[in-house]
């Protein structure tokens, strides 16, 4: 469920080539729109200034219910090394009015079946309220989304990943959003969400998050976190061969001739490039960053990309990348470090989890970590960039009336209750007559029917502050927040933090020549001075008058640091 | 003989099965190819799904001007065609000699068995056909480790952008030449078995029988499959060269389809998508008439019967 890197814009507004006569006589006119293009010509960019957040922004009211057994630092997740036995109930009375909603959301896993399901059946009786779930296949979420959009027919309740909403996805959402969904601000700005105290508990960031035009349309879903991605090593391998983590790029290069030997089969890299971008500095976010004199410069001009690029050249050459990954074959990148084939790789911080769960009962050896922030030159602070409040949000329909919006942010709130409260539990894990078990203080366990029925559905519609969570793998969740606390010391806000900025369509494919040049560099097949003349195309086919829309945002909005 | 006289009427009731039998093709076919083909017109808007084709603007031939005068739509256009042109060479006649061999196996049950192996590999995916060479010949594969653990140096062929198109060609063959296979046969099996008794009886060698009397029978066969072959030129496995254009890079590996789904697609800008696909069908269209011509001047009936 990780977002796609971003990336990818289009070349090519040059006028070269046959057909140019033809096409300034037929269509000098209506070329026009396209050619003319950039920011300045008041498209709604859907951006929001900091004095304007300020009037809008929601009332932070964090609840107490439940206490972390490890609290989060400076943003960081809290911890639950145990499932509470006490369920605190956070909801006082039931919050659904008898009203019938459909909602869509996406899954990543198997959907189940909705006839005879006690799950639904049992939420839904808590939440006085027909609420039709209908969860939609994760991976492929972003096709079914345009038939929607273009016939306007949504349902009463949509999540929607904003890696599916961004401009690549010619959704317009900057202007979409005004027309289809509900202006939660009158609901929900100032002490208005005191009326939803676990709506109130969702920080501030995350709300940010959710606002488009001055204006609060999404609910945050699964907020919290600071970063999305990470190295990982196998710490088991490393400590068999008296190795410790790498603190610089020399150093990590030195560590992967050490360990890779083709004739075991053990390589020591998998395809780092977009975990490597934070020790060497690369901006995240939107990738913008300024230059010494104040200038926005994308991530591509950058003196650290092309550093970058060179090392990656360097152990791409020296073998020290899994053949599959120099391949291009990443459908099997998590077995192979699993199967210790590669020691060293990147992935989502979700994979951790998910690891531990899966190789532990196999292999009881196997110990996975995450890379503690490094510099790639081995001196200085790093600084790593934090990812958004929110990345996946939910919005209402613009059709509901004022009293079912408030029926559904009731509702809402109650599904957004903190971990391990009554509700969270409910939500989670299913009927407690039916569908887990529980033993003295022990975490709930999935029955063989909670397994069939029971889905992350309603969840995507709202939830309450991310924690790490996981009774049975206590030592996963001391890791996990030991490393997030520490990360959290270098966090560094990137350019555009927290703001919504709808892109002109044109650029959205402006990136994909240069990412494929990328490719091609890392992989010795092509060298430093083609990226550089590919990203000089970048910006004559539209990277300037993109960086100008940028400038122009800055100026009127702010860059949200 | 008399049909040219009959009024309109007349033919209908006449073959009014036969219509009716075809009538849900024609449906399928209107619905799921026709329709959608009006679709194409987002070449001519700068379209974005929230305004639909009804209210995105007009920009003309514009998108088009960007395509032509696009570098990387070029390459990716010489590449479909040089790779078309490969496979055109290499695989053609793969499943012609591969039939003509069968055909002269004597035993049932072996010629069965061996076209039942030859011709499982179609029902793979190209996910699975690329991922089963990954693992055979790839950098950590089976002959690559045979080869370390031997001492020897292993060698680079998945990654190798120069040895792409014969490395496609022969992913090409080893999936779908023992399909091509059926038709030939079919083809084979039409000729009258006296033909050959009485050319064996002239004297005629094994050859001889071959040259006269077997190719002149499945040629109609072969010029057909070669036109529709000639018309599909611009379609390469668009799958295929997705999934492995990683490996090789976007130089070897970028044909019209994926230039589409990457460009178009990916990036959300359909309308340079619908017109690299509108382009690439009417350069297609005009491929297959003038192959289709050149049947014609042949002697051969091509696609359609020349009136």
């Amino acid at each position: 469920m990780q977002p796609e890197a971003p990336g990818t814009r289009y070349p090519s507004l040059s006028r070269r080539g046959f057909l140019t006569a033809a096409a300034t006589a037929a269509g000098a006119v209506a070329a026009g729109p396209l050619l003319a293009g950039c920011g300045s010509s008041g498209a709604k960019t859907g951006t929001t200034s900091q004095s304007a957040l300020q009037k809008i922004l929601p009332t932070y009211v964090p609840q107490n219910a439940v206490t972390p057994d490890i609290p989060g630092v400076r943003g960081s997740s809290p911890g639950f090394l145990r499932y509470p036995t006490n369920l605190v109930k956070t909801v006082g009375e039931t919050p659904g009015a008898g009203g019938s909603y459909t909602a869509v959301t996406p899954l990543w896993g198997s959907i189940p079946s909705a006839a005879g399901n006690h799950y639904y059946a049992a939420v839904n009786r808590a939440l006085g309220a027909n609420l039709r779930v209908q969860p939609a296949n994760g991976n492929t979420f972003n096709t079914i989304l345009p038939p929607m959009f273009a016939a306007r027919n949504l349902p009463d309740w949509i999540c929607l990943p904003s890696w599916n909403t961004d401009s690549t996805h010619g959704l317009n959402f900057g202007e979409a959003v005004g027309a289809l969904f509900v202006d939660l601000t009158p609901y929900l700005s100032g002490d208005n969400i005191k009326k939803y105290p676990n709506l109130a508990a969702i920080p501030t960031n995350a709300w940010q998050a959710c606002v488009w035009g001055e204006k609060i349309y999404g609910l945050p879903v699964f907020p919290g976190g600071l970063y999305t991605n990470t190295l990982y090593y196998r710490k088991d391998i490393l400590d068999s061969l008296g190795i410790k983590q790498p603190m610089s790029a020399d150093e990590l290069f030195n560590v992967g001739r050490e360990i890779t030997n083709p004739n075991t089969k053990r390589w020591a890299f998998g395809d780092l490039w977009t975990e490597l971008k934070a020790p060497f500095g690369i901006p995240a976010g939107l990738n913008w960053t300024t230059d010494d004199k104040g200038a926005l410069i994308y991530q591509y001009e950058t003196p650290q990309f092309i550093e970058a690029l060179r090392w990656q050249q360097k152990a791409f050459a020296a073998g020290l990348v899994h053949p599959d990954d120099v391949a291009g074959d990443l459908s099997n990148a998590k077995q192979r470090f699993y199967s210790g084939q590669t020691v060293i790789y990147g992935d989502g911080v979700g994979a951790w989890d998910e690891a531990v769960k899966g190789q532990t009962p196999v292999n009881p050896k196997f110990n996975m970590q995450a890379f503690a922030p490094f510099t790639a030159s081995g001196t200085g602070t790093p600084g790593y960039d934090i990812i958004n409040g929110a990345t996946i949000f939910s919005y209402l329909n613009r059709k509901l009336s004022a009293g079912q919006i408030q029926e559904l942010l009731r509702i809402a709130n109650f599904l957004a209750a903190p971990f391990g409260s009554y509700e969270y539990t409910l939500v989670t894990f299913g009927d407690p007559a039916v569908d887990y078990t529980r033993s003295g203080d022990g975490p709930p366990t999935p029955t063989a029917v909670g397994q069939k029925e029971v889905a992350t559905s309603y969840g995507f519609l709202a939830t309450g502050p991310g924690v790490v969570a996981d009774a049975q793998y206590p030592d996963y969740v001391k890791a996990y927040t030991r490393w997030e606390a520490n990360a959290a010391r270098y966090q560094r806000k990137p350019l555009f933090y927290d703001m919504n900025i709808s892109e002109p369509a044109q650029y959205a494919s402006l990136n994909q020549p240069v990412e494929d040049i990328i490719k091609d560099v890392n992989r010795n097949r092509k060298g430093i001075a083609d990226f550089q003349a590919a990203v000089a195309t970048w910006r004559r086919n539209g990277g300037d008058n993109l960086r100008k829309f940028y400038e122009d945002i800055r100026s009127k909005y702010g860059t949200g640091q | 003989v008399s049909g040219n006289t009959l009024t309109w009427r007349d033919r209908l009731r006449r073959d009014r099965t036969l219509v009716l039998m075809v009538l849900p093709a024609v449906l399928l076919l209107i619905v799921f190819n026709y329709v959608p083909m009006l679709g194409s017109v987002t070449a001519f808007q700068s379209y974005d799904i929230y305004n639909g084709f009804l209210h995105s603007p007009w920009t003309g031939l514009a998108t088009f001007e960007r395509l032509f005068g696009d570098p990387i739509f070029w390459s990716a256009f010489w590449n479909t065609l040089a790779i078309s042109a490969v496979q055109l060479i290499l695989f053609f006649p793969v499943p012609i000699v591969l039939a003509l061999l069968l055909d002269s196996v004597m035993s049932r049950r072996l010629r069965s068995l061996v076209q039942s192996v030859v011709y499982l590999p179609h029902f793979f995916s190209w996910v699975l056909v690329v991922t089963v060479f990954q693992q055979m010949l790839g950098g950590a594969g089976l002959v690559n480790s045979l080869l370390r653990q031997n001492g020897l140096h292993p060698f680079t062929i998945m990654t190798n952008p120069g040895l792409f198109k014969l490395l496609v060609t022969s992913q090409v063959i080893w999936k779908e030449a023992g399909w091509g296979i059926i038709v030939f046969l079919a083809a084979l099996a039409t000729i009258n078995p006296s033909l050959y008794e009485a050319a064996a009886a002239d004297g005629a060698g094994r050859w001889r029988r071959m040259w006269h009397i077997t190719l002149p029978g499945i040629r109609g066969v072969a010029v057909l499959l070669l036109v529709l072959r000639l018309g599909n030129a611009l379609t390469v496995g668009f799958e295929q060269m997705l999934i492995q254009r990683d490996a090789v890079g976007r130089g070897a590996a970028e044909v019209l389809d994926t230039y589409s789904y990457y460009y178009g697609i990916v990036n959300g800008n359909f309308s340079l998508g619908a017109a690299a696909g509108l382009l690439k069908g009417v350069m297609s269209l005009v491929l297959i008439v003038a192959a289709n011509r050149v049947a014609h001047a042949f002697g051969e009936d091509g696609v359609y019967r020349r009136s």
